[in-house]
């Protein structure tokens, strides 16, 4: 998953994601647990969130 | 008539309430998967965060919010805080802030009140901040903290970015309506009542339905295009605030979009705190002016303990960003939170920060451009169009009703 520099760093993404792997500080970013769902992308406000 | 409203933000649904209270056909669209924008709840490992607010109504149950949904018949409880707010001293002693002023020699005490009530009813003219209008009358460190302390939690701004006249317009409504409260079930539960208003008026609520272009026909907006689909209506309330709102049509009035740009957004950092034992000890608001960062805190479960799982307590603390470096503003917030409370058992659960496309306040303290747009019968509401005078939820209200009183239905 790819977090544009948009990313205010709400943590909402990190809230929905099914397998806790979003690290939020200032920004999010995804460790190892991610499994590609793309649940997280919906919940970003300002899509700053894209699946490549 | 029918109204479409873009975004489900507190604006969008407390005007979505309104018109269909008014017999408006209304349609609310939403490109999140759940509603409520900024003021809904999040829940994460068994507490109810929020996608922003810090649960908080600033003017408790009888401001400018809490009579709006009384109005529309919104189920909503707020408990209003008591203590309404302290404030932790520089030796750490906490007063209440009421009594703010005995902390100065007699002579400014007497000169504050003086100064305090002329003020009130003449606002300086003048784009005077608050920070160098304090300082016109007292060089005094502790009421020049108290004010960014007071700023930064109220506005997200520094004392002096914000005009004086607009922060005195906020005390002058701090007088009128006495502040803050809780609503029970946390800003969620607010959200959540109008879109239960909203149904059951005949009102329809579209989630993961993106609003990509406002239609507009000889200088009118007549619909909106959802995921692609046009819709039309005879009326289009936004309530993404003016600059993402101008990008959705081809918008050529010059003087407005300058406007616009002069509109900044607010920043602030929200660090969520599970504590196995309270660390302020009510739910009104814990003023810090001798941090470094934090400008104040919340404790939310003495007013709804159930924002938390059984026997902790959720405290939120709030900061103004004043650097770009935002992980450092960050460290510095948490620094400020183990100084003061150095022997308490607490754990950090989220580091929530807003800017940008996604601020604390679409349109900083003092900027507001109104409701109004350059096409007819396409409106503004939420934080990027409060009225006069009124902080966050309570603003957002302000704004909402000079619109339904625009489209005359008051
Ligand atoms: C950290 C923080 C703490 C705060 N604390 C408090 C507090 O304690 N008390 C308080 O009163 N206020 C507080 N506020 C401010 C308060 O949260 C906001 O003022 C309020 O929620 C803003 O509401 P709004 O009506 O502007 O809508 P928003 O919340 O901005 O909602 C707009 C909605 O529109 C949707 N949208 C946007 N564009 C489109 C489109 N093109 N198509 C479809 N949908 C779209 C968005 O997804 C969003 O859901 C806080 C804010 C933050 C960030
Ligand atoms: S893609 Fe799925 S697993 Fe990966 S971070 Fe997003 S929500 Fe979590
Ligand atoms: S939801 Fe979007 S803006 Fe918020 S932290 Fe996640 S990626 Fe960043």
């Amino acid at each position: 998953m790819k977090v544009s520099m948009d990313c205010v760093g709400c943590g909402q993404c990190a809230a929905y994601c099914p397998y806790d792997a979003i690290m939020v500080f200032g920004r999010a970013v995804m460790n190892d647990k991610c499994i590609e769902c793309g649940t997280c992308i919906d919940y970003c406000p300002i899509s700053a969130i894209s699946g490549d | 008539m029918k109204a479409s409203i873009i975004g489900s933000g507190l604006g969008g649904l407390l005007t979505a309430a309104k018109l269909s209270k008014a017999g408006f056909e209304v349609d609310v669209f939403e490109r999140l998967p759940f509603i409520g924008g900024r003021f809904a709840n999040l829940p994460y490992k068994g507490f109810q965060l929020s996608t922003g607010a810090l649960h908080m109504i600033p003017h408790g149950s009888r401001g400018p919010l809490a009579q709006m949904l009384s109005e529309v018949g919104a189920n909503v409880k707020i408990i209003d805080s008591k203590p309404m707010a302290m404030i932790r001293k520089e030796n750490d002693e906490i007063i209440d802030f009421g009594d703010f002023r005995n902390e100065l020699p007699i002579t400014k005490k007497v000169k504050l009140g003086t100064i305090l009530a002329y003020s009130l009813k003449f606002k300086p003219e003048s784009n005077i901040s608050f920070r160098d209008w304090t300082l016109k009358y007292f060089d005094d460190d502790f009421l020049l903290r108290l004010a960014d302390s007071f700023c930064g939690w109220a506005l997200s701004l520094r004392a002096k970015d914000v005009p004086a006249r607009e922060v005195l317009e906020t005390i002058g409504n701090m007088y009128r309506y006495k502040g803050s409260g809780v609503p029970v079930g946390g800003c969620g539960a607010v959200t959540g009542a109008l879109a239960d208003i909203i149904r059951s008026n005949g009102g329809r609520l579209h989630t993961r339905s993106h609003v990509d272009r406002i239609i507009i026909e000889k200088e009118k907006a007549v619909g909106v295009s959802v995921n692609g689909k046009e819709k039309y209506a005879d009326l289009v309330i936004s309530n993404s605030g003016h600059a993402q709102t101008c990008k959705l049509y081809d918008c050529k009035d010059k003087d407005y979009l300058e406007k616009i740009k002069a509109v900044r957004p607010s920043k602030g950092i929200k660090i969520c705190v599970s504590a196995d034992e309270p660390l302020i000890g009510h739910s009104g608001v814990y003023f810090t002016p001798y941090t470094e960062r934090i400008n104040g805190i919340n404790e939310v479960t003495h007013s709804d303990p159930n924002l938390a799982p059984a026997g902790k307590h959720l405290v939120m603390s709030h900061q103004a960003v004043i650097s770009d470096d935002i992980r450092r503003e960050i460290d510095l917030g948490l620094s400020d939170l183990k100084r003061m409370f150095p022997h308490k058992k607490y754990e950090i659960l989220l580091v929530q920060s807003y800017s940008n496309g996604w601020p604390v306040n679409r349109a900083a303290s003092g900027k507001d451009i109104g409701n109004r747009t350059p096409v007819s019968d396409l409106y503004i509401v939420g934080d990027g169009a409060k009225g006069k005078g009124g902080i966050e939820v309570e603003g957002v209200s302000l704004g909402v009703r000079n619109v339904v009183r625009e489209i005359g239905i008051a």
